[in-house]
């Protein structure tokens, strides 16, 4: 979190996290598509020709003025593919929350859960750790046949039993829901250290 | 030193204050006015845009600082692979028409330099050497602070922001 106080910004860095192809990109481009331009700027996306995330996707949203103060979300995405993991690790420095975009199909569950605890520990590098860390799961992908069933998933992924969500990102479902309910923890978590 | 805290949850938050920001901006200004570079930026390591000068309408600054820092981010990378055991201090973009410089303030912030190719890269280095000297000593006085008492987040802005997030997310 970065605070300026002669603009009275309040910027919040968010990061989408999640195996490859879980749907991360596609999350950040249903927002785009939908706020108002004027509260938005543009979605960069580093790409290989085949449409993988390289870098990173990175794109910036504000909600106007609260008190006086302007909040400024940054929102950023890992690649999820695994020989990336290096990116995965710079692009964590200074994040305040996290979205984890699980792929629900039970073929990706390995991924799945070897990506949590490449971002465990890729956390604990920088003494965080996904037990107190504000992170929010999604599950996407529900509009899939044959997905794993939503007892399975939390059985196996939501260990701490952070808030999770139903998604299906190229449509939208979830996509808000999940993205504010990790904004509030952030939030709330500030508020009750200061 | 400008305010920093690590949170409970081990997130870091970094805070500014009036003086810190203003003085930052000062150098900015000096530094563009005496190498007429095309825009100065002035940012943190996680992509965060802090300040900026010149002539910076028609470029998109939040977003070539968040890729900036990420440049700084991957080239750390590459020189842990290469044996370098320091970060690099600065690293240079030569185009055509364009020229990006960007150096390291301190471990946490960076300076981006854009400039035309007809300033030659001596100036540049010799100016902003300069700027980066100024800067840390903005950076490390905290006489600006008490960084303002007032609760910047209370639990009257949480639920103000819940709302104004319902309203952007209609």
């Amino acid at each position: 979190m970065f605070i300026n106080w002669a603009l009275q910004e309040i910027n919040l860095k968010i990061v989408y996290y999640g195996p490859g192809m879980s749907g991360k990109t596609t999350n950040l481009e249903y927002i785009h598509s939908k706020l108002d331009p004027s509260l938005t700027g543009d979605l960069v996306s580093l790409k290989t020709k085949e449409d993988r995330t390289i870098f990173f996707d990175f794109m910036q949203i504000e909600v106007g003025k609260i008190k006086g103060k302007k909040p400024k979300f940054n929102l950023y995405t890992v690649p999820g593919q695994v020989y990336y993991a290096s990116s995965r690790k710079v692009i964590l420095n200074g994040v305040d929350g996290i979205v984890f975009v699980a792929d629900s199909q039970p073929h990706r569950m390995e991924a799945n859960i070897e990506t949590l605890l490449d971002l465990e520990s890729n956390l604990k590098a920088d003494g965080q750790s996904l037990e107190s860390f504000p992170w929010a799961i999604q599950y996407n992908k529900r509009d899939l046949p044959g997905v794993e069933s939503l007892d399975v998933l939390q059985k196996r992924l939501n260990f701490f039993n952070v808030p999770s969500f139903e998604g299906v990102a190229v449509k939208g479902d979830g996509v808000f829901s999940t993205l504010k309910s990790v904004i509030n923890l952030v939030v709330q978590n500030v508020q009750n250290q200061l | 030193m400008v305010q920093t805290r690590k949170l409970k949850d081990g997130s870091r938050q970094v805070i500014l204050n009036s003086t810190q920001y203003e003085g930052i901006t000062r150098v900015l200004s000096e530094l563009a006015n005496k190498t007429k570079a095309s825009a100065i930026l002035f940012a943190d390591m996680s992509g965060q845009l802090i300040s900026q000068r010149g002539n910076t309408d028609n470029m998109n600054t939040t977003v070539l600082s968040a890729l900036a820092a990420s440049d700084f981010a991957a080239t750390s990378e590459m020189a842990k692979l290469v044996g370098e055991e320091a970060k690099f201090k600065l690293l240079f973009h030569e185009g055509e028409k364009r020229n990006v410089y960007l150096s390291n303030v301190g471990e946490a912030f960076f300076l981006v330099v854009v400039f035309d190719v007809s300033v030659t890269l001596g100036l540049i280095r010799i100016y902003t050497k300069k700027a980066i000297e100024d800067l840390n000593g903005i950076l490390d006085d905290d006489s600006g602070a008490p960084a303002e008492d007032e609760k910047l987040i209370d639990s009257d802005f949480s639920s103000l922001l819940g709302d104004a997030l319902d309203d952007t997310f209609k």
